[in-house]
């Protein structure tokens, strides 16, 4: 009885044990399988810009809602990208992919907001951490690979303002005038634009142009690669947060302001011509994310095209 | 034990072994699966009071400037990046259309 219970009975106990254990092994892989991000540019290039603004996620509690939101304002069409309690949706414009959109829930008592992340060109992510660390930078998320996307870190600079390092997989994005409803320019606001100017320049290798004007602050623009990329400016006030600030191109402003009042989105500096010559203002979506809007006609540019 | 019981032994041992790996690498690459990108904002700050000279724009045709202009703030104190050359002009955005 015994030597038929071990020679019969336990294989086939074992064997079904095996094939359990097989099926478990397959589920994380199926899982990440999933959670493919699209190549940033498509199709793929060979142009590396570094410096260069690349991407933007916008982290909300209400993915649908900033569905609604930005599709709306934009005309951004969605594409989801499911991960295991994670949701994250693609952006896209004109076929191409302009943004991300995570889920993710505040927790109660949580002192947080919504944010967007900006996230810099870079050839080699880990090189960049290393190096952003060294001067005094934060990883808050070190690099790690997407499949398609590329190599990412999220860092949070010197003054605490929290940005993303990417070498992205398929090249970066041409430099092309942005259209309306593309990122078109991005802004830093910090205690101190001259000393977080010398941190990105050590990071990114920027030419670093002083802006500064008759209100008194600090104000300095970016550059690469003989274009403008950002600016940083010494903060407006008392009690803010250091932060990066990301502007979609419009063609009207005050349509574009009408449609993100009635699309639920509060306007927190009203409309105004920039110093630089553009008409901008920063708004936030219904669930607090702030971004900016800069009316941007195709005469304003100053350099020819590479 | 015999030789088909060994054979199953060492099934069950590799079976084990890559479902304890494919738990720990998935969660090296993807954290459980979710993306590395989960940061709110500190909430309660305000945000404008910018006033008409507060520039954060590029700049437009015409209005770039031949050399950089000194910080304000103490005349004294040297600037912590290496500004561009004398004579550079402040680029702007790229302008050729897609």
């Amino acid at each position: 009885m015994a030597s038929d219970f071990r020679s019969r009975v336990l294989p086939r106990i074992a064997l079904r044990m095996c094939v359990a254990l097989a099926s478990m092994a397959s589920i994380p892989a199926v899982r990440a399988a999933h959670f493919e991000l699209p190549p940033l540019a498509q199709p793929p290039t060979s142009e590396h810009h570094v410096g260069k603004v690349i991407w933007a996620d916008l982290v909300t509690p209400d993915l649908d809602g900033a569905k609604r939101f930005y599709g709306g304002l934009f005309g951004w069409q969605f594409r989801d990208v499911e991960s295991a309690g994670k949701d994250y949706s693609v952006a896209f414009l004109e076929e191409r992919p302009v943004a991300g959109l995570v889920q993710r829930t505040v927790r109660n008592g949580e002192q947080r907001q919504p944010a967007w992340l900006t996230f810099i060109a870079v050839k080699d992510a880990d090189a960049a951490e290393r190096i952003a660390i060294a001067h005094g930078a934060k990883a808050l998320s070190p690099a790690r690979t997407y499949p398609h996307r590329g190599r990412q870190a999220v860092l949070a600079d010197p003054q605490g303002a929290v940005f993303a390092v990417l070498a992205s997989a398929s090249g970066d994005p041409p430099d092309y005038l942005a259209a309306p409803g593309d990122w078109i320019w991005s802004s830093l606001q910090t205690a101190d634009a001259g000393t977080d100017a010398a941190f990105y320049q050590t990071v990114f290798n920027y030419e670093v142009f002083d802006a500064s004007s008759d209100d008194g602050r600090e104000h300095v623009v970016l550059s690469s690669d003989d274009f403008a990329r950002a600016s940083i400016n010494t903060l407006s006030g008392d009690h803010r947060h250091p932060h990066w600030l990301n502007f979609v191109r419009v063609a009207d402003m005050n349509q574009a302001i009408a449609k993100v009042t009635s699309l639920g989105g509060r306007i927190l500096v009203e409309p105004h011509i920039d110093n630089q010559g553009g008409n901008l203002a920063l708004v936030a979506d219904p669930a607090g994310a702030v971004f900016g809007l800069l009316e941007w006609s195709d005469t304003q540019s100053t350099q020819a095209s590479k | 034990m015999t030789a088909p019981m060994r054979w199953l032994g060492l099934a069950f041992g590799f079976a084990l072994l890559a479902s304890l790996q494919a738990c720990v690498g998935g969660g090296v690459a993807y954290e459980g699966g979710g993306y590395g990108v989960d940061y709110y904002e500190p909430s309660g700050y305000v945000y404008g009071g910018w006033g008409p000279g507060y520039n954060v724009g590029p700049f437009r045709r015409g209005d770039h400037r031949p050399e950089s202009r000194p910080a304000p703030g103490p005349a004294s104190r040297p600037r912590p990046y290496h500004p561009a050359a004398a004579g550079r002009s402040m680029p702007s955005i790229p302008s050729r259309r897609r």
